[in-house]
């Protein structure tokens, strides 16, 4: 019965992933975030607002971490016969880990590897290792050298000891295959003891038999529900402001200093690029064509003037050309067309 | 701690002994080959291993040890992980060899210096000097190795390769090292092991025809997993030897996660040991779970707050109650006295263990030959059966009895004889009765056939009467009366003796297989909480981002929180919100219509709450929860962001979870 249970249940979730993905067409609302009359918040002022915020039901996500805390012996223990601990649930496990780290491995000689920060390498944490806790210096030719020469160390030596907390196993940076090897590798030999933490809903993906088997994996269920400041703020999230791409505000700053002419001209483009906004096939104005229509509105008198001026723009980023197929060079301004409307409003408004 | 220790040691020393058992026959097989091959082209031995790699590791380490006793060759092991390229092969393959070749000769510390700084130059040299270097080195390097190594010994020691996971290779370094190794196979006499865990197959659609024809492949077939398994049990689980013994539900996790997941018995033993920690750890009188000799000086260094741990065991109350009052007292208040019932009960507990192995493989025997397997084909099928409930009262045994007592002489026979063996070797004492009676049936057994053969002269001869007999009448009178006869026949001396026999091993049932958990003081030796089990092992961490997703109150104990299902909750954490409001959406959800609709929930909320604070304010700090929400709905994987539409993201999860 049971078995049919779960059979039906095995075609109820296909079915559903066929409902999901069946359309093509997915049936959204066109609005976008940019006619929300809102400023887009940035990092900063994101992190001040939420501290504002006060965290819903403290008390019971306190006691939830010290039903977590009575396990830190047991922890211990489970570690030093072999096995790894990983953690999983929902919420922030990074205190958990840290609470454990000060209660416990104050007097051991213990790693911490923050997983979610963005640069963090397999090498780093190599290197850490062989630096700090063997104390060796030089170079490896590769990470694989480098991990022989840690596994040789610590079999010949068996007093020493190591303890590795990895917050966030799953994040970008580590999920890989090859890392994951790696990391694998370095938790099987009986004097690293591994803790970690994983988040993503996906993350027991990552591991096959054999690296399970080198993990060794005890898995703890510890549900924080305590917010994920420090893992998330490395994630730039759709809704905060971004800064690699070009903003209204730095568009105008670099205008401002710019003569008028060159401002026209660039207004030229911004317009010509506006009014072909809908067309996806636009593939930009060419060069040709712009500077007739600069000529014409007598902004540029000559074809190297408009070319000097273009250059200028280039170094700014405030352009970026293509060459298409024919041949023929053609002009873009790489910002979204509301950033482009907004700033033509706001150069009416000044003019 | 101490004993868990022991413990473990104890099953791991037992476990690699049978492991090496099980493969020495066939390694056996294998040196023989090796030592056979030597003279030719590149020989390749292909061992077909199953899809349990975990296991694989002590396989060929013993091999490898196995292999270097017998002196023949110089071992490398090569695993793909190590051997992205041909260098890497080549250069793991130079340094195992001559560290082999150290190991083996034990040479002078100069020359091992002299080895490794050769191996740092191979692998310094980029890849195509490394390339022509190669020639020289596999012509003047390995070979001269071998001459000199070869004078020594009395025959040209074989090399070999063994390729530990073949299907993990890239192709590329897998060819080119057999083409490579195939043109110095005159003067480096090389043997190549593949380890397969998928099938033969695989060699051919790996490797191109030209790269094949140069190898001369044979195929070893290991035992299979399952029999690993079954062996592993019987070793394990059903002998007297360990104190320690598992419950139903756990054994059953156990094997449901060997036989649905992994085929892995490595993970089987991991689970076993997690097992034995769980219960030396959460158990506070697991100290008494050991053998019978150290019995005795336990149970009378017990501290009172021990026994009072005894006393609130619930199979010890169970015990109390059945006692008369005077008995009862004294034991709940006398620690002496309880000490001396604990003592008898325990070794109770343990004659019990020694009786009911052997009653379970006299079953088994019965059971396992009878058609359709009622009661099991494995043995562990029918310990887990037997450990859950009283085995006599389920249909199945019902079925099987009377399968039985429809058995046919010889079977029976074989079965009876083998039952006195067991009973034999079994060190109970109660059975000295019991074989008395099984070898009773037996010589009974042995009279039947002859009398058989009397009553076969018999009914020949009434045969005989009515072929004489001629007149009509007569004949049709005696074949009445034979029909009568039959149809009333009196059950013949062999098939009472067999109803006998059944209900003799039925009553045994009965006596013995008393599940564990009816017994007092089971939960001493007994590790039944299969929830923890399950947790650690086969842990299902999206059932938990979702339950605490869907449904906060399972760990935020507010009453606030507690809610009918389906309908979303205002009072839920940020995140809860967001995420039941994406459960509604499709594939791509738009920002804006998110947020607005995440402000509405949480509005309602709020403005209940106060309206003090300015709705500029609450607005942008409502914004910035969002926000937040979302980047964690982000970092667990639930959406992405898209680029088909300005301001969406993709869901990634469908239907309700």
């Amino acid at each position: 019965l049971a078995k049919k249970n779960k059979e039906d249940k095995m075609s109820n979730l296909v079915e559903e992933y066929f409902e999901a993905h069946s359309s093509s067409k997915v049936l959204t609302s066109d609005r976008t975030l940019q006619k929300l009359q809102k400023r887009r918040l940035n990092q900063q002022t994101l992190h001040d607002l939420l501290k504002k915020a006060p965290l819903a039901y403290a008390a019971e996500i306190k006691e939830l971490n010290q039903q977590h805390e009575c396990l830190f012996s047991k922890w211990m223990l489970q570690l030093h016969l072999g096995f790894n601990v990983v953690l999983y649930g929902l919420g922030s496990k990074r205190d958990l880990l840290e609470k454990f780290r000060t209660s416990m491995l104050q007097d051991s000689i213990h790693l911490v590897v923050n997983g979610y920060f963005p640069s963090i390498t397999v090498r780093s944490i190599l290197n850490s290792i062989t630096e700090e806790v063997l104390d060796h210096i030089g170079t490896f030719r590769s990470p694989l050298d480098q991990l022989e020469f840690i596994i040789k160390k610590f079999k010949e030596d068996s007093s020493l000891e190591l303890y590795v907390l990895i917050h966030n196993l799953d994040s970008q940076m580590l999920r890989g295959e090859r890392s994951q090897q790696i990391l694998a590798q370095l938790s099987s030999l009986p004097n690293i003891y591994l803790i970690a933490s994983v988040d993503h809903i996906n993350a027991p993906l990552m591991w096959d038999q054999a690296k399970l088997s080198l993990y060794n994996w005890l898995w703890y269920e510890t549900t924080t529900f305590s917010p994920y400041v420090e893992e998330t703020s490395y994630e730039n999230s759709l809704l905060v402001q971004q800064s690699g791409s070009l903003a209204l505000s730095s568009l105008t700053h670099v205008l401002r200093s710019l003569t008028l002419n060159a401002r026209g001209i660039f207004r030229l483009l911004a317009q010509y690029q506006l009014e072909n906004k809908d067309n996806p096939s636009y593939p930009g104005l060419s060069f040709q064509d712009f500077y007739q229509q600069c000529r014409e509105a007598f902004l540029v008198n000559s074809d190297l003037t408009l070319r000097a001026q273009l250059t200028e723009f280039k170094d700014h980023k405030l352009i970026r050309t293509k060459r298409g197929a024919d041949g023929v060079e053609y002009l873009l301004i790489p910002v979204d067309d509301s950033t482009l409307t907004d700033f033509l409003e706001k150069e009416d408004e000044d003019a | 701690q101490q004993i868990q220790e022991d413990l473990n040691k104890q099953l791991f020393d037992n476990l690699v002994s049978f492991l090496r058992r099980s493969h020495s026959e066939f390694q056996e097989k294998k040196t023989e080959w090796t030592c056979r091959m030597k003279s030719r082209e590149i020989p390749t031995a292909a061992l077909v291993l199953g899809v349990n790699v975990t296991d694989h590791d002590l396989t060929f380490r013993s091999l490898s040890e196995v292999l270097q006793n017998n002196i023949t060759p110089y071992i490398a092991l090569l695993e793909a992980k190590d051997c992205p390229g041909i260098k890497n092969l080549v250069q793991k393959l130079m340094g195992q060899l001559m560290n082999c070749y150290i190991d083996v000769d034990s040479l002078e510390d100069e020359d091992y210096v002299q080895v490794s700084q050769n191996r740092v130059r191979c692998s310094m040299t980029s890849l195509i000097n490394w390339y022509k270097s190669v020639t020289k080195k596999t012509d003047s390097g390995t070979p001269n190795k071998k001459r000199t190594s070869s004078s020594r010994h009395w025959q040209s020691p074989p090399v070999v390769v063994i390729f530990k996971d073949m299907e993990s290779f890239t192709t590329k370094v897998l060819q080119d090292f057999i083409v490579i190794s195939s043109q110095h196979i005159c003067e480096l006499p090389l043997v190549l092991i593949f380890g397969i865990a998928t099938s033969p197959m695989i060699i051919h659609s790996l490797l191109p025809h030209s790269v094949s024809s140069l190898l001369c492949i044979e195929l070893f077939q290991s035992l299979s997993c399952k029999e690993h398994l079954s062996t592993v049990i019987d070793k394990l689980l059903l002998t007297a030897k360990f104190p320690f013994k598992l419950g139903e539900k756990v054994l059953q996790v156990l094997i449901n996660i060997f036989l649905y997941h992994d085929f892995s018995v490595q993970n089987f033993i991991k689970g076993f040991q997690l097992c034995i920690v769980e219960h030396f750890y959460s158990q506070p009188l697991s100290v008494l779970c050991c053998q019978l000799v150290d019995l005795k000086k336990r149970v009378n260094s017990l501290s009172h707050h021990q026994c009072e741990n005894i006393r609130r065991l619930p199979s010890f109350r169970r015990y109390v109650e059945s006692q008369v009052s005077e008995n009862q007292i004294a034991l709940l208040t006398a620690d002496d006295f309880l000490k001396e019932t604990v003592q008898k009960l325990l070794e109770d507990l343990h004659v019990y263990h020694e009786n009911y192995v052997s009653v379970l493989r006299c079953l088994h025997i019965f059971t396992s030959s009878l058609p359709k397997y009622p009661l099991g084909k494995q043995i562990r099928d029918l310990h887990c059966t037997c450990l859950e409930n009283q085995v006599w009262e389920t249909k199945e045994y019902e079925s099987s009895l009377q399968l039985a007592r429809m058995l046919n002489k010889s079977d029976l026979v074989t079965m009876l004889q083998q039952c006195v063996e067991i009973f034999l070797s079994s060190s109970g004492k109660e059975f000295d009765k019991t074989i008395e009676k099984l070898k009773e049936f037996l010589t009974q057994f042995q009279k039947l056939e002859a009398e058989a053969f009397q009553e076969q002269d018999v009914s020949v001869s009434s045969q005989k009467e009515l072929q004489k007999k001629t007149d009509l009448y007569h004949l049709q009178k005696t074949l009445l009366e034979l029909k009568e006869s039959r149809r009333s026949k009196k059950l013949t001396k062999f098939e009472m003796l067999r109803f006998e026999v059944v209900d003799y091993i039925d009553s045994l049932v009965r006596n013995y297989l008393v599940p564990a958990h009816h017994k007092t003081l089971h939960e001493i030796a007994y590790f039944n909480t299969a929830s923890v089990l399950r947790g650690h092992l086969n842990a299902a961490p999206r059932i938990a981002l979702h339950t605490a997703l869907n449904n906060p109150y399972c760990y935020l104990k507010n009453q606030a929180l507690q809610s009918d299902g389906g309908s979303i909750s205002n009072k839920a954490p940020d995140i809860c919100i967001v995420y039941k409001l994406h459960l509604e959406c499709g594939r791509l959800i738009n920002l804006v219509d998110w947020l607005e609709a995440f402000s509405t929930v949480v509005m309602a909320v709020e403005g209940s709450n106060a309206e003090a604070a300015s709705s500029d304010e609450v607005d942008d700090i409502i914004h910035a929860r969002f926000i937040r929400a979302v980047s964690e709905l982000e970092l667990l994987g639930f959406i992405k962001p898209s680029k088909q539409k300005t301001d969406h993201v993709a869901r990634l999860t469908w239907g309700g979870c």
